[in-house]
């Protein structure tokens, strides 16, 4: 199918974060990681503030194979955003690491982290967060726009990708003039233009309808079964986290149940 | 992020806001527009004032009776009688080489019809170069002798009036001038003579001598009904040093009852107040700039505030803090370029428009009188070097992006974090 071999193929056009430092890095993989997208590690997060402390994540521990499709579940405040904030690199832990193809990304420095969040992942909102004063095809480019890849690249790879997704018709419109389903289509898209090693998608179908919700859901499910991106999805839909490869439960910032569906 | 898709992205947000955007603009234009007028202006001035002092000789006085002394305080005492025995004293004191006496007033003149009301002055033309060392006359003009009671020499703005193609007056017609005075019995009554005009006088670059006719002095004293009555003395010294010294002397000689004035100190002195003036003018365009530069400010600051979230956004794919700063910089740049670029052009429109009204100058400026004292800023025609443009306009830039650096900063240090927040 088309969307297979647009990803393959631009295995080569991704841009790494520096020679040097992914080349190092490559050479301290063991044979293991070669096959592990991520890797997270005793990781916590603590929040001191005057109304008091919170232990949001307390030293959580789990490895997510490339390709694997994994859901987050649990109740509200249970951590669930801290954590996929954390792997996303939006913030940093008080404690443990968090390996991204065998980097350490809490060890980068913050411009570092930058070309590695434009590089290695992909965010989906709940929200969508589009910049809706430009049009569809603008948004999409933007993080390859960012990442320095030509106009002409990052043009031909938003047009392809949102045409995979269905929207291509909808490139030179204003994204506030599309449905949520689309809007957020829109988004999957812009995570997708650098070819990411993650996509991370907080509640990416919270703010849908249950139809809608499906659609974007099956979506990401194609991703992964047939295009093999490795997902992180959280949610709180029980029946859409049994349809993913995995399902982990956080409550009060632990793991309290790791399940493979 | 390459140079071009930032200066696109600014582009973008300043186009959604379009409002907000042209207002900011329109302060920096006040700013920038308004320096480059004054600077205009006062340039134009300068030049001007520059050009009259260069004109003059350093070692004249004018002495007038105290009723038109430049002391202001007429009333307070006996004004001083200026006749032949005044002269004669005068010219006895050490350091005078030359006392010429004047009489001044105003007549019409009429030429071809055409009616004009002009000052006439009284006295030896062969003694114009004293005070104007390097006044040129036009072709075909021949300076007439002391004694020659028919002849006038016109001032450049008499036979070339401004704004007119066709000359008013030319060597060698008749001139007739009209003096009108009240009789004892308070009647109106009228004196006419006729001149014919002997030389005509290129620019002087002096409004007195520009805007008048000089006649024979002992023509004047009929036709003015001056009973031998000088209206002012010009007095020739040895040389500038000698100034103060004579001035002095006479002093003692009349104290109040005369006024002195040496006019290229006085003109030296409105150098100064111009410049003075120029100064404190062009401090209230700095200072337009300057609130022009808070605005800027205030712009950005909202802009920032209200797109936090797209900033997070943008940070969250990967932005460099580097890339954000840059993106608020170039916007601020972008209002500033605008502006400064829309001020200097508006100054410069506007230096020339306020000057094509031209004031009335001070040409009838009566006895003893010299110059254009009461002339505005906005008489003399606008001079806008190259120079002087290009730094109003990189200042104005300067400023728009120093303004541009603390919200542009405050951006930059946002955390992705704010990307997630709800709504
Ligand atoms: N910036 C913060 N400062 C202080 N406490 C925070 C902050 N962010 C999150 N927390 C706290 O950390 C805990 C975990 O929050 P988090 O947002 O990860 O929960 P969640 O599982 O995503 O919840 P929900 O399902 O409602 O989105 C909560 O107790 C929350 O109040
Ligand atoms: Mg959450």
């Amino acid at each position: 199918m088309r969307l297979v071999g647009l990803l393959n193929r631009d295995k080569s056009g991704m841009r790494h974060i520096s020679g040097t430092m992914v080349s190092e890095s490559v050479r301290t993989e063991s044979k293991e990681s070669s096959t592990t997208a991520l890797t997270v590690s005793n990781l916590s997060k603590i929040y001191d503030s005057t109304a008091g402390r919170v232990i949001a994540l307390d030293k959580i521990n789990f490895s997510v194979k490339k390709g694997e499709f994994v859901s987050i579940v649990g109740p509200s405040g249970s951590g669930k955003s801290t954590l996929l904030n954390m792997i996303g690199a939006l913030d940093r832990p008080t404690m443990g690491n968090v390996y991204i193809n065998g980097i350490d990304i809490f060890s980068l420095d913050d411009s570092m982290i930058a070309t590695m969040r434009n590089n290695l992942i992909g965010f989906i909102f709940q929200s969508f967060n589009l910049i809706n004063r430009t049009t569809v095809l603008k948004n999409v480019k933007l993080p390859g726009t960012i990442s320095g890849m030509s106009t002409g690249k990052s043009h031909e790879r938003a047009m392809k990708i949102l045409e995979a997704l269905g929207i291509g018709d909808k490139a030179n419109q204003k994204p506030v003039n599309l449905s949520g389903g689309q809007q957020q289509r829109v988004a999957i898209a812009r995570a997708l233009v650098n070819n990411p090693t993650i996509v991370l998608a907080d509640e990416p179908t919270g703010n849908l309808d249950t139809k809608t919700g499906e659609d974007v859901f099956d979506m990401l499910k194609t991703l992964s079964h047939k295009y093999r991106r490795t997902i992180i999805m959280v949610t709180h839909n029980p029946e859409l986290a049994e349809s993913t490869d995995r399902s982990i439960s956080i409550r009060d910032g632990r793991i309290e149940k790791d399940v493979t569906n | 992020m390459n140079p071009s898709d930032i200066f696109s992205l600014a582009y973008d947000a300043l186009v959604d806001r379009k409002v907000r955007t042209v207002l900011t603009v329109m302060m920096v234009v006040l700013g920038a527009s308004l320096v480059v007028v004054i600077d205009g202006l006062s340039a134009g001035q300068a030049a001007f004032l520059a050009q009259q002092l260069d004109s003059l000789a350093t070692n004249i006085m004018y002495i007038s009776s105290g009723q038109h002394s430049y002391h202001g305080d007429a009333s307070s005492s006996a004004s001083l009688i200026i006749n032949s025995a005044v002269v004669n004293k005068i010219r006895g004191l050490p350091d005078v080489t030359d006392v010429v006496p004047e009489y001044s007033g105003g007549v019409t003149i009429d030429s071809y019809g055409n009616i004009q009301h002009v000052s006439v002055t009284g006295m030896d033309p062969t003694k114009i170069t004293d005070m104007l060392p390097n006044v040129q006359y036009v072709e075909g003009s021949t300076l007439p002798a002391a004694s020659d009671r028919t002849a006038v020499v016109v001032g450049d703005s008499i036979a070339n009036p401004p704004g007119s193609t066709t000359p008013f007056v030319t060597v060698g017609q008749t001139l007739t001038l009209t003096y009108t005075y009240a009789d004892s019995s308070g009647k109106q009554e009228q004196e006419q003579r006729s001149f014919i005009v002997d030389a005509v006088m290129k620019p002087s670059g002096n409004q007195r001598i520009d805007n008048g006719l000089i006649i024979n002095t002992d023509a004047a004293n009929q036709l003015l009904h001056k009973s031998g009555r000088y209206d002012s003395l010009m007095v020739q010294t040895t040389d500038d040093t000698a100034i103060s010294a004579v001035q002095q002397e006479l002093t003692n000689l009349y104290g109040k009852s005369m006024g002195i004035m040496v006019p290229a100190a006085f003109i030296a002195v409105r150098q100064q107040t111009a410049e003075g003036n120029a100064m404190f003018v062009e401090m209230i365009g700095l200072i337009a700039l300057i609130v022009g530069a808070v605005g800027i400010v205030t712009t950005l600051y909202n802009s920032v505030n209200e797109r936090v979230r797209e900033i997070g956004t943008m940070k969250a794919i990967g932005a460099q803090n580097s890339s954000i700063m840059a993106l608020f910089l170039v916007e601020a740049a972008m209002i500033g370029i605008l502006g400064a670029s829309t001020g200097l052009g508006i100054g410069v429109l506007g230096g020339y428009a306020m000057t094509s009204f031209p004031s009335q100058p001070a040409g009838h400026g009566g006895p003893g009188g010299f110059g254009p004292a009461t002339q505005s800023i906005s008489s003399f025609p606008p001079i806008f070097l190259p120079l002087d443009l290009a730094k109003v306009w990189l200042l104005s830039v300067a400023l728009a992006l120093m303004a541009g650096i603390f919200p542009a900063w405050k951006a930059s240090r946002l955390s992705p974090m704010v990307a997630l927040r709800r709504e």
